[in-house]
């Protein structure tokens, strides 16, 4: 036909399969958030020990006279605890308004009334945070394992310490997952950024200032479950090998995080839905 | 010709303590206040059974001192600066991400007068949670014979925690008004700088508001002034800012 | 003048919310008109002081409005965002805002009262406001604008997410406040409802004022677009071969019996249209009536591209 018809034209390609829904998610709330200076701030000054450490690996590598700066498996578990601090700010500023943010714009039902699940919703909000909290725990705690091959032109060290690459990866893990399901559950409770960023903090600090005052008060060690960063303390050290200060079983300790991942999977399913019954 | 400022300021008190005594977050900072007195309980359980005892420096320490400890470790160093964090950012940001501050600003009254109104609201509010549950743990921690001797450091130190919440809760009212992510800053300021600089050596730790609540250097007159100072510039900044309220 | 700008302009960073704006609203019912992310809230939140402006003035009362509290005695604002104290019944909130104009508890509640029968809220006055419907919500917005009977009421989109009978219970309570003698800027971007507010208004467009005034001397004005006039007759051809004659008109069409003419000259048009029915040379003329004098029309002309 000579004249071509310039009306409305309907989408011809081809639609990807449902369960990629929450991929969709997942880039577009980390997209969103990159494009945030401050928090690109935040992510670059997350690496700063990194810095710090590669220093002290090239330095303990290279120069004999600091060979006591070399690094061991417990340097790269210091790393990763010193990273903590990191993920606490990072878990708040990208991961309090993952959900709130959509029940206050009423957009969660606007979302499921797509064809995506509760499920694929709740992925892609977990996959944003944790695409954050990898970059700043397992990924440079890798990469310096990499500087660290590279100083010394070979793979002794790795080799010398088969277990530390998983230990790594599991510990990363795990400090991710509890931060990750927490704070997306939590996010789910209300619909102000602000009241979950407290509920976190506090779950966080005051866990630890109750711990801290109950062992020293009654001399009981188990008192560190009531905190969940003492708790995933206590297997992160076991998972790299180091007798825990705190005489808390590993199996109760991860009991105790299974709980609270278990109470987290809880109240998702319970308040990620489209319609909600007002009293 | 400026408009009054008091009986403004006492409307939106009259307002701001309304909403404030049946919101839900007051739960949460009544829970924040409640656990000391659950621990107090613990403690003196665990103590009057024998099953633990705490030694430092090998003496053995009463349930007197571990009174202080808690009223230092816990109400000092954590509850009230949390609590001044997240009551004291919230009471105007929180009316500008909802929306509501156009009705407080389309009001014939001074803007400083919100401010002023939500911080003694406020300061009214969290008194009334935590200074009983301070006083609940010195009845449970202290035994009955020593109370009248220690009377006297409770009511010192129910003032120090006071002016320990007022000034907190000034400092991040003027965070509050001033930036759009207050909390975050706030954090690292107490969780952050105020542990780092008290334990370096020089004169950083005068920048912290945790060093005029230590037993060792409190002064009240410096806590007096970062209140006055802090709710008055939180006032002058309400006054002179301009909110633009996402859509 | 009851609201005076001149040359106001207000930035968002690189965004432009108004350009240039100088104008002034008379006394009475003012339609500010335009579509969606035109400027029109923006307008609304400088002229209510909740905006500084980046650039000239703006005075309400012949004062200027920011950091001067006290014009908020006689100002009323009604703003376009859904949000309340949803914990407090409508006739707490209501009095609690009225109080702060500084009335006593009783006064306060009674004023509350009167504005939320106004505007038809009185039986559900002691429900929480979070238990209220979209439309209950905009009208106790806008009793709590009225509630301390101000001279001047700005109204942002007041009629958005009312039902139609509604609607037009709102547009007839705007219509009596203007003639208490109360000024109201409202804005909208439905056309036929601020039509059937008032015939003042104010068009505006990516942040600058595109025309203000009545919208019928507005139209008059528009000359590169010739005035249509739709005419009922007895005999439509008969009255084409008429109309035909003289070359006042620029385009002739027939439509469902009425002839539909544009023409540049609608005042010489009228008049000689006015001498052909009185002949009876073209058979009985039925009805006239002009399809675009109208506020579509004007906003078509000016606002479209």
């Amino acid at each position: 036909m000579p004249i071509h018809d310039q009306g409305y034209r309907h989408y011809a390609g081809e639609r990807a399969l449902r369960r990629r829904a929450w991929w969709v998610i997942a880039r577009a709330g980390i997209m969103e958030r990159l494009r945030e200076r401050r928090f690109l701030g935040l992510l670059l000054f997350s690496w700063s020990l990194f810095l710090m450490r590669a220093v002290q690996l090239y330095l303990g590598t290279t120069i004999a006279q600091a060979s006591f700066l070399a690094p061991t498996e417990e340097t790269f578990h210091q790393f990763l605890n010193q990273q903590r601090i990191f993920v606490f700010f990072i878990t708040i500023y990208a991961g309090a308004g993952l959900i709130a943010n959509d029940r206050q714009s009423n957009a969660l039902q606007i979302y499921l009334s797509k064809p995506i699940t509760r499920h694929e919703y709740i992925a892609g909000k977990l996959l944003t945070l944790a695409a954050f909290l990898v970059a700043v725990t397992w990924l440079p705690a890798m990469l310096l394992l990499l500087l660290q091959v590279l100083f010394s032109g070979g793979v002794e060290f790795v080799s010398g310490h088969p277990r530390l690459i998983p230990a790594i990866t599991l510990a990363s893990f795990l400090q991710v997952s509890l931060a990750v399901m927490t704070m997306v559950a939590l996010s789910s409770l209300s619909r102000s950024r602000r009241f979950v960023s407290m509920l976190y903090a506090g779950i966080v600090f005051f866990g630890a200032a109750l711990d801290g005052v109950l062992r020293i008060s009654t001399g009981n060690p188990a008192w560190a479950l009531v905190s969940p960063q003492n708790t995933l303390a206590v297997v992160t050290d076991a998972v790299f090998g180091n007798a825990s200060p705190s005489a808390v079983p590993v199996s109760v300790a991860l009991v105790a995080l299974g709980v609270l991942l278990g109470i987290s999977i809880f109240i998702l399913e319970r308040r990620v839905r489209a319609v909600e019954v007002v009293g | 010709m400026r408009p009054p400022l008091l009986a403004p300021t006492r409307r939106i008190f009259e307002l701001a303590l309304g909403e404030m005594l049946w919101a839900r977050r007051t739960v949460f900072m009544a829970a924040a206040a409640g656990a000391p007195v659950l621990l107090a309980i613990v403690t003196r359980l665990a103590l009057e059974n024998g099953s633990s005892v705490l030694i430092i420096n090998g003496g053995r320490v009463d349930s007197e001192a571990m009174f202080g400890t808690a009223i230092s470790a816990l109400y000092l160093r954590f509850i009230v600066p949390a609590l001044g964090l997240f009551y004291g950012t919230s009471l105007i940001a929180d009316e500008v991400e909802d929306k509501t501050i156009t009705y407080l600003f389309t009001r014939p009254i001074a803007r400083g007068a919100i401010v002023l109104g939500k911080y003694l609201a406020y300061l009214l509010c969290v008194i009334s949670v935590v200074l009983p549950s301070v006083a609940l743990v010195f009845m449970v921690m202290v035994p009955f014979r020593d109370m009248g001797v220690l009377f006297r450091a409770l009511v010192g130190d129910l003032g120090l925690i006071t002016l320990g919440l007022a000034a907190y809760g000034a400092v991040f009212l003027w965070a509050g008004v001033s930036f759009k992510r207050p909390l975050v800053a706030g954090l690292v300021f107490i969780f952050g700088w105020e542990q780092i600089a008290l334990t370096l050596p020089g004169s950083l730790r005068h920048l912290t508001i945790a060093y005029y609540l230590q037993a060792a250097t409190v002064s009240v007159t410096s806590l007096i002034v970062m209140i006055i100072a802090a709710v008055f510039v939180a006032m002058r900044t309400i006054e002179r800012r301009e909110y633009v309220l996402e859509q | 003048m009851i609201v005076a700008t001149d040359h106001l302009s207000k930035w968002y960073g690189h965004v432009s919310g108004l350009n240039d704006v100088t104008v002034a609203l008379p006394d009475g019912i003012t339609g500010l008109l335009g579509p969606n992310g035109a400027g029109k809230s923006t307008f609304m939140k400088v002229v209510t002081g909740q905006l500084r402006p980046s650039a000239g003035t703006v005075r309400v009362f012949g004062e200027p409005i920011w950091g001067n509290p006290s014009q908020y005695q006689r100002l009323g604002f009604c703003p376009e965002q859904d949000a309340f104290y949803e914990h407090m019944t409508g006739l707490e909130w209501v009095a609690a805002l009225a109080r702060l104009h500084g009335m006593e508890e009783a006064s306060a509640v009674a004023a509350a009262r009167r504005a939320l029968e106004k505007v038809d809220l009185l039986d559900v006055a002691d429900r929480k406001i979070g238990a209220y419907s979209r439309g209950m919500r905009q009208r106790v917005k806008l009793a709590q604008a009225i509630a301390h009977d101000p001279q001047l009421l700005i109204l942002d989109e007041p009629l958005s997410g009312m039902d139609p009978i509604m609607r037009r219970r709102t547009i007839r309570l705007i219509k009596e406040w203007g003639g208490a003698g109360k000024s109201v800027v409202v804005s909208s971007h439905i056309l036929h409802e601020i039509e059937a507010m008032t015939a003042n208004i104010v068009l505006i467009h990516n942040g600058r004022i595109v025309a203000e005034g009545d919208v019928h001397q507005i139209r008059a004005l528009i000359d590169e677009h010739p005035h249509r006039v739709s005419i009922r007759a007895g005999d439509p051809r008969a009255l084409a071969r008429r109309l035909f004659v003289d070359d006042d008109i620029t385009s002739l069409r027939f439509e469902d019996g009425a002839v539909i003419v544009e023409t540049p000259r609608p005042d010489a048009f009228y008049s000689r249209l006015t001498e052909i029915a009185a002949s009876g040379e073209a058979g009985a003329i039925e009805e006239v009536t002009s399809p675009d004098d109208n506020l579509q029309a004007v906003f078509n002309y000016l606002v479209k591209p």
